[in-house]
């Protein structure tokens, strides 16, 4: 038996993902034993802090926007197209669905399901805008996602702190939400049924990327987006639709950020933690497979709950966690070759067999 | 000429290379004399690129040696073989488009002036070369706006700049007129008759009778044969490139034409002009052309992958002119692109998931969905019934030989069982067992009674399968064959705009 | 007046982190290698340049470190894309994020605090006739990378290595070694960059300060098509709107309006340049100059 399990750890450590992770966290370790931290102190203090009874309210919560937003990064990312624009779908998602529960005159449960589908649909049109930018205006998404990410920003920092800023606070946030208009949380934690959606939306994803045919062809699209054209796949309205989807689930963040404690939009509170970057790490290390994605996103919550734990233990900054992530990232890219046609800028992949078309370029 | 001339100038002994699975060079021995030009010939995967490589220090030999000009040599890469005189010429021009002729020449063994590159010098350099040589072009023209055979010139001077003694030309008239052919082994005999030498790679009969001195031809990592060309014949090298009698230009028997099935009007798109063919049911029509003559643009203008603009295509009756690539598929088309690995496949997708492409929304799935049980059972079948070799559906298509891929491809395309299939290149690169499986498969599904439409620039591939032969020259079909009328010669000429009057492809 | 010489010189101090790194960042375009990680290696000189001055009470040894902190973060990209092969638009992202989040972590440990460091006492860049002598030094590089890139035979090979390594290879030029000198020293100018911004348009150092200018400067490689003056026109317009945003803040204009027209002028100004572009294609075949 011992003949069968060999190979198949060495295969798992070999895999570039457990590279990459192990080489993380040693080089997090190096960074522990610089500031005078014990390791394995440190890495006790972020699982028991996470993981443990006091923590893993908060795990689900921020796992809940990690896993949101890492979605909403992966299912574009699965063709190939990277969305760098997630802040400011989210916050425009969750700036329309604090309007919408601030000023909604419908009785709360449905006010609440109407923030969601109006929180979701800002950010979705606003993401397929930079598709548009792509399609019609040849501006690459990498670039345009990003840039109309920041007006976005601004303009709901802009709401925040004028015409939708509460009367007399000195803090740039709205009134709170009316009476009832909140997601459902479990006992009195701060996980709210907002989780449930997320997950939703990963078996969503993971049958669309399993077993339908729009799937298959989102995954072609991704290792060979010539290929899936030449069968017949449309780019510019497939970008647009998991543009769209993405943004959507960018919005659905934000909402469920507006309809959970503090029950209100705070100005700078949606794009502070990073969820963003967070997601868009947990869906580039998973290659954005939909179960990987899940995993990775855990992954990324434990990090970053458990790293408040372990600056109070050990007094070493929580901004570790966000170094090791990044060097996860690194690690991964480095020694990870891609396949070819995933994004749009790249070395030009030779193949060896084909003679190479000569024409006038 | 500071010392006298060697001879034997190149001389490679006792070759060997082995690849995993294969002999590439099995003691191969070469010998190639100052002054003469030294034709390298065999069959795709004989060994012939294996053999250049391994002389330009591309790559390894397992064993033997290699002497230039006597003296033993081991070349780490290419720029040492340079510093010995050697210079390549590749099939695939290694060439910077956006730079001028005479930057491309000069390019890593520019004249300087104080540390700059001193053009006017660069441009000097190239017009005395040129001149020199009888190889004309503009040296500040653009590479990339010069038409192939210009460019080749370009490859050839940047050789001569750095003063090649040995010129290698690998497959050097694979996209090349007949005309612009015969004005390069004009160039090439003189530079023989200067004292240069040259090895040319190919596996063309013609060029080889033409223009070399001598031959050697490999088969299967093997010199089979060598030849003094006055003294030898097509039929006999042929003969020693296969190992069998000549059955090359094997040309199958016509088809029996129905209705037509693909009728093109007047289409216009880019780089194709005023198009009009049409193809029947039971039809194989061949478009013959040099590389460039706007083949591939037409062909995708009809697969719905290039706007067309002006002109009507219709298929079975139906107008597609400006339907989706997928609507066309639905009304009965697919198609075989050129290029296998860029277009034709996801190399880094499993070969079960690269067999469903275009099943994927037909065949294959219900009400959008795509159980992934059917596209195993899908590719298992179609493995079968195409004899593709791989080791389980579940590995990566880039595991696949060149053959085996075409073969997926092919496969793939023909399970359609579209009444019109567009191939091109069929066998480009692909080994000799592989043609033949690919050409019957193709003739066989003619014979079902479909209709196709093949693209090649492999003059005996379109004699061989073509029921009628159009021939595209600078965007226009500039001439019209039958089986019979479509020998060499003609072809020849009307690929290389000899036929001047643009014929209306009457049916 | 609005458009009066307080504009220009505050357009051009605006400009001058972009450009360096912009400069940069078109050396590598040209080199073949996409820099995304511009944002980053920036981020990391501001961080070094603060904490050497900081230490060393010199701004001089300041900007030095940062370039060569710069450089040496660089080499991920270097060697992550070059030499593993890896993927130039991940490991760019990467980078960035890295630099985030070494740079708050440093922040804590180094100096204590979180968010901000900001001390009277720390030495920042002089003024030269109203402009730090990086600015000039800017302006310098821009004319040396456009003599290097266009006559210089070192300029020719890093073209060719950028648009066809493989033809630059069998003549004996290792792409690889030009690709490395081009990340290098895009890691160099990004260096400055960053103590320009730390040490020269403000004197302080906080948490992601660069505040997308690193992608603003990716930008401005575009629409400059990684020419040297084409990046300094792209740069000056960003500039400019950056100036034009902080004067009309004075008028009465809110912070977050402002805040957003850069990246705004910016996305307008790249439709517009790819538009007049396909125009101009569709309208000539042949393609035109300029």
């Amino acid at each position: 038996m011992t003949h069968t399990q060999i190979p198949r750890i060495s295969g798992v450590l070999r895999s570039p993902i457990t590279f990459s992770v192990l080489a993380g966290l040693v080089i997090g370790a190096l960074f522990l034993v610089g500031t005078g931290a014990d390791p394995f102190t440190a890495y006790g203090a972020v699982l028991t802090g996470s993981l443990g009874a006091d923590g893993i309210g908060s795990t689900l919560s921020t796992g809940t926007s990690v896993l949101g937003m890492a979605l909403a990064l992966a299912i574009p990312l699965r063709a190939g197209l990277i969305n760098l624009g997630g802040d400011g779908q989210m916050v425009l998602g969750g700036i329309t669905a604090a309007v919408t529960g601030l000023y909604s005159p419908l009785p709360a449960p449905l006010t609440v399901a109407l923030a969601l589908l109006a929180g979701m649909a800002a950010g979705a049109a606003y993401a397929a805008l930079a598709a548009l930018c792509e399609n019609s205006l040849g501006v690459p998404l990498l670039v345009s996602s990003l840039l109309l990410s920041y007006p976005a920003v601004s303009l709901a920092s802009y709401l925040a702190r004028y015409p939708l800023k509460e009367p007399g606070s000195s803090l740039p946030q709205t009134r709170a939400m009316p009476n009832g208009v909140a997601l459902p949380a479990f006992g009195d934690s701060t996980v709210t049924i907002g989780l449930l959606l997320v997950v939703l939306a990963a078996a969503t994803y993971w049958f669309t990327d399993k077993r339908t045919a729009f799937g298959y062809e989102i995954r072609m699209t991704g290792l060979n987006s010539r290929f899936a054209a030449y069968a017949g796949v449309e780019r510019r309205g497939l970008t647009l639709k998991l543009m769209s989807v993405s943004g959507a689930l960018a919005g659905l963040v934000g909402a469920i950020g507006v309809l959970s404690f503090p029950y209100r939009f705070v100005d700078g509170s949606l794009t502070a933690p990073g969820y963003t970057w967070t997601g868009l790490t947990a869906a580039l290390l998973a290659a954005a497979a939909p179960l990987g994605t899940v995993v990775a996103s855990f992954f990324f919550a434990v990090l970053a709950v458990g790293g408040l734990a372990m600056e109070r233990t050990t007094e070493v900054p929580r901004e570790l966690t966000q170094v090791l992530q990044a060097i996860v990232i690194v690690f991964l890219a480095a020694r990870l070759r891609f396949p070819s046609g995933w994004f749009r800028r790249r070395s030009q992949a030779t193949s060896q067999e084909s003679p190479q078309e000569i024409g006038a370029a | 000429m500071t010392r006298p001339p060697v001879d034997p100038t190149v001389e490679l002994r006792g070759i060997t290379k082995r690849f995993p699975g294969t002999l590439a060079n099995d003691a191969v021995d070469l010998t190639v004399h100052r002054g003469e030009i030294h034709a390298l010939m065999g069959e795709n995967g004989a060994g012939k690129s294996t053999l250049m490589s391994i002389l330009y220090g591309m790559e390894r030999a397992d064993a033997g040696s290699i002497r230039i000009d006597g003296r033993e040599v081991t070349f780490g890469d290419p720029s040492a073989a340079m510093a010995a005189g050697l210079g390549m010429v590749h099939q695939s021009f290694k060439l910077f488009d956006s730079l001028t002729v005479a930057e491309n020449v000069v390019y890593a063994a520019e004249p300087r002036r104080f540390g700059l590159l001193d053009r006017a010098a660069a441009r000097r350099r190239v017009r005395e070369l040129a001149e020199e040589h009888g190889l004309a072009v503009d040296p500040d023209a653009r590479v990339g706006d010069l038409p192939v055979g210009l460019r080749q010139r370009v490859e050839i001077l940047k050789l001569l700049h750095r003063g090649a003694r040995t010129l290698i030309l690998d497959e050097p008239t694979a996209v090349l007129t007949p005309a612009e052919a015969d004005a390069l082994f004009a160039v090439l005999k003189s530079l023989a008759a200067q004292g240069r030498t040259v090895i040319l790679v190919t596996h063309k009969l013609r060029e080889v009778l033409e223009g070399s001195d001598k031959v050697t031809v490999l088969r299967d990592g093997r010199v089979v044969a060598r030849l003094v060309t006055a003294d030898t014949s097509a039929d006999e090298i042929a003969a020693a490139m296969t190992g069998r009698a000549v059955d090359l230009d094997r040309v199958h028997a016509p088809g029996t034409p129905g209705d037509a099935v693909l009728e093109v009007t007047s289409l216009t798109t880019d780089a194709v002009h005023d198009v009009g063919l049409t193809v029947h049911a039971g039809e194989i029509v061949g478009i013959a052309g040099v590389a460039g003559n706007g083949q591939s643009e037409l062909v995708e203008a009809l697969a719905g992958l290039r706007p067309v603009t002006a002109g009507q295509v219709t298929l079975k009756g139906r107008d597609i002119t400006h339907v989706s690539a997928t609507e066309r598929r639905a009304q009965g088309l697919a198609y075989v692109p050129e290029d296998r690995h860029a277009v034709g496949t996801a190399p880094a997708a499993s070969v079960a998931d690269n067999l469903a492409m275009g099943h994927h929304r037909t065949s294959l799935s219900a009400k959008g969905l795509l159980p992934p049980a059917t596209v195993r059972t899908h590719a298992g079948r179609l493995i079968e019934r195409f004899g593709i070799k791989a080791a389980t559906p579940e590995v990566p298509a880039s595991a696949l030989s060149g053959g085996n891929l075409q073969k997926l491809l092919i496969g793939r395309e023909l399970a359609h069982e579209a009444p019109l299939l567009l191939v091109e290149q069929p066998t480009r690169g692909v080994d000799i067992g592989a043609i033949q499986n690919i050409h019957d498969q193709i003739v066989a599904y003619r014979d079902a009674g479909h209709a196709v439409l093949l693209v090649s620039a492999e003059l005996s591939e379109i004699r061989g399968l073509a029921d009628r032969v159009l021939v595209m020259y600078e965007g226009r079909v500039t001439a019209t064959y039958t089986k019979d009328e479509a020998d060499e010669q003609a072809l020849g000429l009307a690929m290389a705009g000899g036929a001047v009057a643009p014929t209306e492809a009457v049916d | 007046m609005f458009f009066d010489s307080d504009l220009l010189m505050s357009a051009l101090r605006a400009l001058t982190p972009i450009l360096l790194a912009a400069l940069g960042g078109a050396l590598c375009e040209r080199a073949g290698v996409f820099n995304i990680g511009l944002e980053g290696m920036m981020l990391m000189g501001c961080f070094t340049s603060v904490a050497t001055s900081w230490f060393t009470g010199s701004a001089w040894l300041g900007v030095l470190a940062a370039a060569l902190a710069a450089a040496a973060y660089s080499l991920i990209l270097a060697v992550g894309a070059v030499t593993l092969r890896g993927d130039a638009v991940v490991l760019g992202i990467a980078m960035n994020l890295l630099a985030v989040g070494l740079t708050s972590f440093l922040l804590r440990t180094v100096f204590g605090v979180q968010g901000t460091f900001d001390d009277p006492s720390l030495a920042g860049l002089p003024l030269v006739g109203g402009f730090t002598p990086l600015a000039y030094l800017a302006f310098v590089a821009v004319a040396v990378a456009a003599l290097m890139l266009s006559r210089h035979v070192w300029g020719l090979r890093l073209r060719g290595v950028g648009e066809a390594p493989d033809a630059a290879a069998t003549l004996g030029v290792s792409p690889a070694k030009y690709k490395y000198a081009a990340v290098l020293i895009s890691g160099v100018l990004c260096g400055l960059a960053g103590a320009q911004l730390a040490l020269g348009n403000v004197t302080l150092f906080s948490e992601n300060m660069t505040a997308g200018r690193g992608w603003i400067a990716v930008v401005a490689v575009m629409l400059g098509r990684a020419a040297p003056v084409g990046v300094l026109l792209a740069a000056l317009l960003f500039g400019l709107a950056e100036a034009a945003g902080f004067r009309l803040q004075g008028v009465g204009l809110p912070q977050q309006a402002t805040d957003a027209a850069p990246y705004v002028v910016t996305l307008v100004a790249l439709f517009l340049s790819t538009a007049r572009r396909r125009r101009r294609t569709a309208n000539s075949p042949s393609g035109a100059t300029t």
